[in-house]
């Protein structure tokens, strides 16, 4: 059998805001088909660390390396500034917000990656995004504006506006936690297909069921740090540090 | 001669009038449009040192008359008549009715730049952020996100600003510009009869109306997004089982 390729790699990622040091020096490697959970009380610096990988924050020291093109960062500095865009466009970005154009209908939401950074064919663009929104269930909410959706539609109009870029990886930066209780399950059921169909994935979750259940691997930040990492059911049964421990207790 | 018999014997003149305040108001504004989106943008993103010279401009312009500033550029240049025939300007600052224009160029370009500014910081930041997520490049995100929302949320007020532009406009006539004004003051010199100027304040209020009516249809259209019409809310409606 052969080892499943590296899809991104993050090394020794810094992160200071001012003097406050919010990430201490995190690494990760995610391969093909891997599901990563990533987990941490609030200010722990989880959503730091994701933004990182695709640059919306520039980490202070660090390397992140996606499909073998690198981007060292050294003093808040990226050396190749130039690669950053094309890294974005090889990571798909979900959001707690949502973050869908407000004045695009859903499926112009959709198109708009490929058509406008990928410069692809209209008319193509638009035949995929209709099967996308139509994967996620929305196939008779195409025309609507992000503010005639829910929250859960609106999510997985934003699922079906990343999956169009054909990402490499997509990172979802706690998708769920802006829902209502009674939306949450939809978007989740999306989540576990696209894991189930082998995508790679990094979740910035509070969603404890979806980590146990869904993601090959679970990685639990404390104070900037990895704190612990390993398989979701060995580290739920067995947890090793007292941290860890702790946070399984508080939030079950 | 009564009011009426005013209008049926100068409308042309007053056609004419009106002809040349909406050349003067729309190219004033136009170029100002065109001007004034870059100079937001420094307005918002700039080192404070930078913008330095730009705060002092639309200071300058949004604290003195309007007419003062008409005067400074066409008795001004009048003074310095030798360097511009030099530079070879003065073909451009002999004709008051390029003066008056840059004048209100200039005018509206500082009301626009911070009409904008105000529009550009209003845009929401998470739509941005997606925008870089997706590997978007900085031109396209201000084309394709932030100047679309800027617009629609700076849209009432740069209305407004067209329409006091408009008005202002009628200074033209004190430098020699034959607008409505212009036209009216010379019907009046001829016949002393005070109609004329209701007159010409009537074609003032038609130009507005006119005006709000069409700038409302592009509001509307700019925000259709926000409450689309005939669409029921989603909220009203039950939730359909993904099939994902």
């Amino acid at each position: 059998m052969t080892k499943p390729e590296t899809i991104l790699k993050a090394e020794d990622i810094h992160k200071s805001f001012g003097r406050l040091e919010v990430l201490k020096g995190i690494s990760l490697e995610a391969r093909n088909h891997d599901v990563i959970s990533i987990l941490g009380s609030s200010g722990s610096g989880k959503s730091t660390f994701l933004r990182c990988l695709n640059f919306l924050e520039i980490p202070t020291s660090g390397k992140v390396t996606v499909h073998g093109e690198e981007i060292l960062v050294k003093n808040g500095k990226p050396q190749n500034v130039r690669h950053i865009e094309d890294i974005r466009s090889r990571l798909g970005m979900l959001f707690q917000q949502f973050n869908l154009w407000t004045h695009r209908t859903a499926l112009e939401n959709v198109m708009e990656g490929p058509v406008q950074v990928k410069r692809e064919p209209k008319a193509d663009a638009r035949d995929r995004a209709e099967a996308l929104l139509k994967r996620v269930g929305l196939e008779d909410r195409m025309h609507m504006y992000p503010s005639q959706l829910s929250g859960g539609q609106q999510q997985r109009v934003a699922i079906a506006r990343a999956l169009a870029m054909e990402p490499d990886a997509i990172l979802f930066d706690e998708p769920t936690s802006a829902l209502d209780p009674e939306l949450v399950g939809e978007v989740l059921k999306v989540m576990q297909s696209l894991a189930a169909e082998g995508r790679t994935m990094i979740v910035v979750t509070h969603e404890m069921g979806f980590a146990r259940e869904v993601s090959s691997e679970v990685v639990f930040l404390h104070e900037g740090r990895i704190a612990e990492q390993g398989p979701p059911d060995e580290m739920f049964t067995h947890p090793k540090t007292e941290v860890f421990e702790r946070f399984i207790s508080k939030v079950k | 001669m009564n009011p009426l018999e005013i209008l049926i014997e100068y409308w042309p003149r007053l056609l004419d009038g009106t002809l040349m305040t909406l050349k003067l108001t729309i190219l004033g504004a136009l170029i100002a449009g065109l001007v004034s989106p870059s100079l937001a943008l420094i307005r918002v993103h700039a080192a404070p040192m930078a913008q330095a010279p730009l705060r002092l401009y639309v200071s300058f312009m949004r604290g003195t008359p309007i007419l003062a500033q008409l005067f400074l550029i066409f008795y001004g240049s009048g003074q310095f008549r030798p360097t511009l025939e030099e530079w070879g300007l003065w073909t451009f600052f002999r004709d008051p009715f390029n003066c008056a224009l840059l004048a209100f160029a200039l005018n509206s370009t500082a009301y626009q730049t911070e009409i904008l500014r105000g529009g550009i910081m209003g845009v929401p930041q998470g739509e941005i952020e997606a925008a870089k997520a997706i590997g978007m490049s900085r031109p396209k995100i201000l084309r394709r996100v932030v100047f679309p929302h800027a617009y629609r949320i700076a849209w009432p007020a740069l209305g407004n600003e067209v329409i006091l532009l408009m008005k202002a406009s009628a200074l033209a006539s004190v430098v020699t510009v034959f607008d409505v004004m212009g036209r009216t003051r010379q019907i009046f010199s001829r016949t002393f009869d005070f109609s004329v100027y209701l007159w010409a304040a009537l074609v003032y209020l038609c130009i507005t109306a006119a005006f709000v009516l069409l700038w409302r249809q592009a509001e509307r259209r700019l925000s259709r997004h926000i409450h689309a019409p005939g669409m029921p809310r989603a909220s009203a409606q039950p939730f359909k089982e993904s099939q994902a």
